[in-house]
């Protein structure tokens, strides 16, 4: 019976492989106080270290926010009467910068209690037609396919026709007599791949034309390839505000970035201390979901915005990390003790 | 599954032979079996069908259904299909591999050939084409086709002999014998042909010993039974022809009906994953409709004012129905707490664990090139959580090989060898054994180490030739010539065949017998003995002897039987030397051999003729002619001279003994069910120290009527109950109590040492719904229980009894098909694949060839498999949990629209490919044991490897490319690269991963401090003792020596005696032709002796013997 290898017969015998034999060699992460110790301080001096330098950090961005629902109460009466939906309303807000803010100054609109990560709202767009392949796809834009006369609207969709259309001038005063227009860029204020790759405008010789045949979201004052009067580049599905609307915010509450402060003459070190005002033509209508909106004027550090959580959370993981090490660090020595003397 | 519509259920069977018209008209089934489920057209449906059974799937079946109504799809159809596709598929591919094999085999049955008798002719016909009422020509060592009435055969008087391995594991040679009046045909073709005989019978069922009905022929009914039947799955053996006409075909014989559906097995994980499952879709309803509600309040107080910009349907705009529409949609984001990978991810870990079974080289038997083998690739972990072990015990515990061992001559012990300065030496394959090449007609395979008892031959002591002489004359063996004149005997007891396989290497050959004489060589002189009486075995005499007359006319008897019943029988004179022998007969017993003491007497002619008149009286007499043989035989065995003894070991696989005492220490308790003895069974208690001297009692039952088993359980628990009395009873209980602290860290169980044996029959009462708790509250305080003369069935009773009430985890080993019953009826069965055919392992779970491997089974891969499951198990809810819960936490923030947090392709992946293949590295490799640990290159492959998957994948669905071709599908172009350039991102995962692991090794490394487990205090010792000490490794216990005396060896039937002596067993070519004196008594009534006798044994072993399978 027992056949002999040698010959060159088959053995069923199975493999001595370390796989196979479940001998593979491994390492155990033994927790020993010499590995776990030192691994425990050395991360909460890391983490406070980190924490301390970001609260820094936040803490040097400046910051202001101005919410002009309540300051301009007369247009936001005015928009609760859909009736009015073609009168101009304007508003301007003074206000006071009292400390400089240096660098690259970016301006924000903010809204309080708009749903856009509402999930019948997200998924009302269509992106074929937003690559500008085809301004008939209306596909999933419901409830804003087509318009009454029943030409596809485009853009369509729950989100483009919801999109934020105050415009809003910022102005500085050096004297309380003479105000200057603080130059605002809107390039540059998307995600490059939304702007070339995401959003394209219809192929055609002028917008116009390529829009022909199409109806304007219903909200809109405006046709998509007149968003921009001064810039004609910056309009279709390409304007720099659509794209920036496009992209939908994860919670109720939420600022877009608007524009940047362009840094030329005396606003070449970001925007002096002094007296400002916003001029913002009133169009976005909040107080019927009795939601607010606001500007922000922030500058920025390489941890972001002004915002203090991660540095808060580094800090309070370091030291409750430094306090796990001294717990155990005790535990463990009195222990060893214990044990010693027992061994006497 | 056969057409059940096609006929009527039948009630009764009429087959004419040779007839295939009329057997036509009742659509019997042919010869053609079919165990696959599926061909090629019904497979899909048929697989479909069964796959959306399981709950799992169904459930997927539905969710993927409410994805498709818009207002409620939360998340896109392919979410669901894709991983539910991949689900099926993989299961439909197994399925169809199994049903292939199914085919494969059925059809490698289905064309085997045999001879069948059609039109006047023999031809070789598939078995398939065999139809009921064909006339089937069998030769020696073939299967056999059908189930078939035996007509002739080549033996004398239409016997012939099979083996029912297959059937009933028994392995012992069975008689079956034809009809008078159709044994006559012979092998006659034209006279078969022209049988048209008709049978008529019971329907087709699946008791096997069982067979009521009656042949029609020629104006005569003569009645037919179970011993004029040969099963489908026999083998015949020691006969060279034999004709059968088939009565069941195909799927109605007996071997196809027992064959039944074998039952689906779950194990605890099983049903702990479904009430977990069960638990978490609660869980997820409940998160359902807090947020379900949570949308109404939402739409009422604040969706109404944001619809300025969102004109919504009026159905949608009722907040109560809108909620309604939440609950199924969250229902669908959140269904991934109950990830259909899940069950596929359990399927693969386990058949991960079953190739490391089958991979294993520690559970590789090389002498038989045999691997361990899951069969069943969903049990493994299960082999972690058994409590009882129920094992067989001839083939599992034993090797089923008898070997002679040592014996005792004249006051003499052979057997052992000694070294020059007296000590004894252990036998090991070192060890040199007797050559026995000066004898050409030795048995190559036996082997004996002590040198003096040849010499003692070779001296010519008269009294170990006698004892040789003894063993060569006083059997039952049939030896048969092969054509190289080697020498084969056909043995009814192995114990016998040991015996006579030693005299025959010892230079008493014997050669050849006929009714009236045996043909022994004794020391290469041919020496023929008259055989003049055979007093046969029986379980009373405990004995059997022969009367030979030498060539020189002196008349002997030779006798063997138990020491007990013999020493009894001693001439007076024997006084010194039985004691002697006595003393070797403990010794050899201690050891766990089977011992047989042996004597002979001298008679005179004068005496035995008186004494043969006697006998002859007795058995042509009427009233109580057994009573009055039984006299006659007291008459002539006594006064006689003790020879000595034989030792015969019941060879046990190796490290049986060591593996039991390990699974003892595990908690395990093992329970011997044998169809044996209670004396053998009892004897190989003591080998494998499962029976010690030093227990408190061995309790053994062995009533024959309800009421004494009952009063012998009840005294054997005031027994048990008084003993724990005495311990409650102030000090000694607290002794006991600190024994019991002790006995949990020392590696000693000190548990009450009780051992309970019970016998077949009473065991069928004790089984009983009065009797059983009884029972098993006693069963269960022993240590040891072993329940001897158990039919198949009262195995899987006792199985099913321990499974029910004690709610226990069991496990069924062994390797006959009397085993399969229990084994099938176990959790968990394992097969031993010996040389008992391939039934139990046919129906095992687990096989492989040595019982010690069981140790390794349940200890190292049972155990590991659970470990793994559970960790798998956490770790994977752990995951899901921490996906999902995100979603129900956003939830709040999106007015409950059932607003997704991740990209539905994120979605759609997490679960089948981003962290499918860590969570299983872990459920597949991870050890817990000293020396091995959780990282291995696996594991490091799998993690990093699932990493780089994930970004490879995130970049390529965030790609430009890809947005070009399908805007719709991947519109989230570009986030991977912003969002990945982001500092804050990287910030937040490194401080998302520290705060998750700190705690958890904060809390590891004070639990090792603290309250460090056993593995953690000897890992502490490793480290400290750097150079690691190798474990000692066990230490072969000592045989005990012991005063218990071993039981008798006989393991045949009763009956074979009046066989020998009538010749009728014989081939006609043996007979001489010289008339060495008339027959000795008349024996025309043998057969029906034989007939009553077996089936008496059979009766009173097996009260009720349908297999249930």
């Amino acid at each position: 019976m027992k056949r002999n290898n040698c010959q060159g017969l088959p053995s069923r015998m199975p493999d001595n492989t370390a796989f196979q034999q479940q001998q593979l060699p491994a390492c155990r992460p033994s927790l020993t106080a010499r590995a776990v110790l030192p691994g425990f301080f050395a991360t909460g001096v890391s983490f406070l270290g980190m924490g301390i330098l970001l609260i820094l950090s936040a803490k040097s961005v400046k910051e202001i926010e101005i919410t002009y629902t309540d300051l301009c109460s007369n247009c936001s009466k005015l928009r609760e009467n859909a009736s009015n939906f073609y009168k101009e309303c304007t508003c301007s807000i003074p206000f006071f910068i009292p400390e400089k803010m240096p660098g690259n100054v970016y301006m924000y609109y903010k809204l309080h209690n708009f749903y856009q990560n509402y999930r019948r709202y997200i998924i009302s767009r269509n992106n074929r037609q937003l690559l500008g392949e085809d301004n008939t796809d209306v596909e999933n834009c419901a409830p804003f396919q087509r318009a009454s006369n029943d030409r596809p609207i485009a853009p369509c969709g729950a989100i483009a026709n919801s999109m934020f259309n105050d415009t809003i001038l910022l102005s500085y005063y050096p004297n309380s007599s003479t105000g200057i227009n603080v130059p605002l860029l809107s390039s540059e204020i998307t995600w490059w791949t939304d702007k070339h790759v995401k959003f394209q405008n219809p192929k055609s010789s002028n917008l116009s034309s390529a829009f022909a045949g199409t109806a304007k979201p219903p909200y809109w004052r405006k046709p998509v390839y007149q968003l921009d009067q001064e810039n004609p580049e910056n309009n279709g599905f390409l304007n720099n505000d659509f794209i920036v609307w496009m992209r939908v915010a994860a919670l109720p509450t939420f600022k877009k970035l608007y524009r940047r402060i362009h840094r030329i003459q005396q606003f070449a070190d970001g925007l002096p201390a002094g007296n400002y005002s916003l001029d913002i033509s009133y169009n976005f209508p909040v107080t019927v979901f009795k939601g607010e909106k606001g500007v922000v004027l922030s500058t920025a550090t390489w941890s972001g915005g002004k915002n203090f959580f991660l540095g808060v959370a580094y800090t309070a993981t370091g030291a409750m990390t430094w306090l796990a090490a001294f717990s155990l660090m005790a535990v463990h020595l009195k222990l060893k003790k214990k044990k010693a003397s027992f061994q006497c | 599954m056969f057409c059940g519509e096609k006929k009527l259920l039948e009630t009764e069977r009429r087959v004419k032979a040779n007839d295939r018209e009329f057997n036509e008209k009742f659509q019997y089934a042919n010869n053609r079996i079919h165990t696959s489920k599926y061909n090629v057209l019904t497979f899909l449906p048929i697989n479909l069908f069964e796959q959306f059974q399981r709950v799992a799937n169904a459930y997927f079946l539905f969710l993927l259904i409410l994805q498709l109504i818009p207002e409620i799809s939360s998340l896109s159809w392919f979410t669901t299909i894709v991983p539910l596709v991949l689900v099926l598929t993989i299961t439909a591919v197994k399925d169809a591999t199994d049903d292939f094999f199914r085919h494969k085999s059925d059809n490698q049955v289905n064309n085997r050939l045999s001879e069948v008798l059609i039109n006047g002719r023999l031809q070789s016909e598939k078995w398939m084409n065999v139809k009921a009422g064909d006339i089937i020509k069998l030769e020696n060592n073939q299967f056999v086709a059908a189930d078939l009435l035996l007509l002739s055969s080549s033996e004398p008087h239409g016997l012939c002999y099979i083996e029912t391995a297959e059937l009933d594991g028994e392995t012992n040679l069975k008689v079956r014998h034809a009809l008078p009046v159709t044994s006559e045909l012979g092998a006659d073709i034209s006279r078969l042909a022209e049988f048209d005989g008709v049978v008529t019978c019971e329907p087709p069922n699946n008791k096997l010993d069982k067979f009521t009905g009656d042949l029609a022929w020629k104006d005569n009914k003569y009645p037919l039974n179970n011993e004029k039947i040969i099963l489908r799955g026999c083998v015949l053996r020691n006969s060279s022809w034999c004709f059968g006409m088939v009565i069941f075909a195909g799927p109605d014989t007996k071997l196809m009906q027992n064959s039944g559906r074998t039952k689906f097995k779950r194990t605890s994980i099983d049903r702990l994953m479904n009430t977990l499952v069960l638990w978490i879709f609660g869980f997820l309803v409940c998160m359902g409709i807090i947020l379900a509600i949570g949308n109404s309040i939402w739409e009422h107080q604040v969706g109404d004012y944001f619809q300025a910009f969102l004109f919504r349907d009026e159905v949608v705009k009722n907040p109560i129905f809108s909620g309604f529409l939440t609950f199924w949609s969250y229902i669908i984001i959140l269904n991934t707490v109950v990830p259909i990978s899940l069950y596929v991810s359990v399927e693969v870990i386990r058949l991960g664990h079953s190739h490391f079974i089958n991979w294993d080289r520690k559970m590789y038997y090389s002498k038989r090139e045999t691997l361990a083998e899951a069969r069943t690739t969903t049990l493994n972990e299960e082999l972690g959580q058994i409590e009882y072990v129920f094992s067989d015990k001839t083939g599992t515990l034993t090797q089923n090989i008898m070997t002679f061992n040592k014996c005792s001559i004249n006051g003499r012990t052979y057997g052992e060898i000694y070294d020059n300065l007296g000590r004894k030496i252990e036998i090991n394959e070192k060890t040199k054994p007797v050559d026995f090449s000066f004898n050409p007609q030795a048995d190559s395979k036996f082997q004996f180490y002590d040198h003096s008892l040849i010499e003692s031959i070779k001296l010519g002591d008269p009294k170990v030739h006698e004892f040789f002489r003894l063993l060569a004359l006083c059997h039952t063996v049939m030896p048969e010539e092969k054509n190289e004149g080697k020498l084969i005997y056909q043995v009814q007891s192995p114990d016998e065949g040991a015996l006579v396989t030693a005299a025959r290497n010892f230079g008493f050959i014997f050669k050849s017998r006929t009714p009236e004489t045996i043909t022994v060589e004794e020391m290469g002189k041919v020496v023929t003995y008259r055989l003049l009486a055979f007093l046969d075995f029986n379980n009373i005499r405990k004995r059997m002897s022969v009367i030979v007359q030498n060539p020189e006319g002196q008349i002997k008897l030779y006798c063997k039987g138990a020491d007990t019943i013999l020493f009894e029988k001693l001439h007076p004179s024997n006084e010194e030397l039985m004691t002697l022998t006595s003393d070797h007969l403990s010794e050899f017993g201690g050891e766990g051999l089977r011992t047989l003491a042996i004597a002979y007497r001298d008679l005179n002619e004068e005496y035995f003729k008186e004494w043969f008149k006697l006998l002859e009286e007795a058995s042509r007499g009427l009233d109580m002619r057994d009573e009055r043989i039984a006299a006659a035989y007291e008459e002539i065995e006594r006064d006689m001279m003790l020879l000595g003894a034989t030792a015969i070991e019941d060879k046990l696989q190796d490290g049986v003994i060591e593996t039991i005492a390990s699974l003892s220490l595990a908690n395990i308790k093992i329970w011997v069910l044998t169809g044996d003895k209670q004396e053998t069974a009892m004897n190989i208690g003591y080998s494998c120290n499962m029976l010690t001297d030093d227990m408190n009692e061995v309790f053994v039952i062995s009533g024959q009527t309800a009421a004494e088993v009952w009063e012998e359980l009840k005294k054997a628990k005031q027994l048990l109950f008084e003993r724990s009395t005495g311990f409650t009873n102030g000090y000694a209980f607290c002794e006991k109590l600190q024994e019991l602290k002790l006995g949990s860290t020392v590696e000693e169980t000190v548990t009450g040492d009780y051992a309970l044996i019970i016998n077949g029959h009473s065991l069928g009462y004790a089984l009983e719904a009065n009797l059983q708790n009884e029972f098993l509250e006693i069963a269960c305080i022993c240590k040891t229980v072993i329940c001897c003369r158990v039919t198949p069935l009262q195995k899987a009773q006792v199985v099913e009894l321990v499974k029910t009430h004690r709610k226990a985890v069991t496990l069924a080993i062994g390797d006959g098909a009397n085993d399969i019953s229990m084994i099938k009826s176990a959790h968990i069965g394992v097969g031993i694949s010996g040389q008992e055919g391939m039934q139990a392992v046919l129906a095992s779970d687990y096989s492989f060839a040595q019982f010690r491997y069981l140790q390794r089974l349940l200890l190292v891969h049972g155990r590991w498999s659970y470990f793994r499951m559970c960790k798998f198990l956490c770790y994977f809810f752990y995951k899901n949990f921490a996906f999902t819960l995100v979603h129900f936490w956003f939830g709040f923030f999106c007015g409950f629209s059932a607003q997704t947090v991740y990209d539905q392709w994120f979605i759609t992946l997490f679960n089948i490919v981003y962290t499918s293949l860590p969570v299983l590295a872990m459920g597949i490799f991870d050890q817990i044991a000293l020396d091995t640990s959780y990282w291995t290159v696996i594991n490091h492959v799998f993690i990093w490897g699932s990493i780089a998957v994930y970004f490879s994948i995130l970049f390529t669905m965030h790609s430009d490319g890809i947005f070009d071709i399908f805007p719709n599908q991947f519109p989230f172009v570009g986030n991977a690269r912003h969002s990945l350039t982001q500092k804050s991102t990287w910030l937040v995962i490194l401080l998302t991963t520290v705060v998750s692991v700190m705690p958890v090794i904060t809390f590891r490394f004070l639990k090792v401090d603290l309250y460090p487990t056993l593995s953690d205090q000897v890992r502490q010792l490793q480290r400290a003792q750097d150079k690691a000490t190798p474990l000692k490794s066990h230490k072969r216990q000592p045989r005990r020596t012991s005063s218990r005396r071993s039981g008798y060896a006989f393991a045949h039937q009763e009956g074979y005696g009046e066989l020998i002596t009538s010749g009728k067993n014989m081939r006609v070519k043996n007979l001489p032709t010289s008339g060495l004196g008339k027959t000795m008594y008349n024996s025309t009534s043998w057969i029906e002796n034989l007939c009553k006798k077996t089936t008496d044994t059979v009766n009173s072993f097996s009260p009720d013997r349908t297999v249930k399978l």
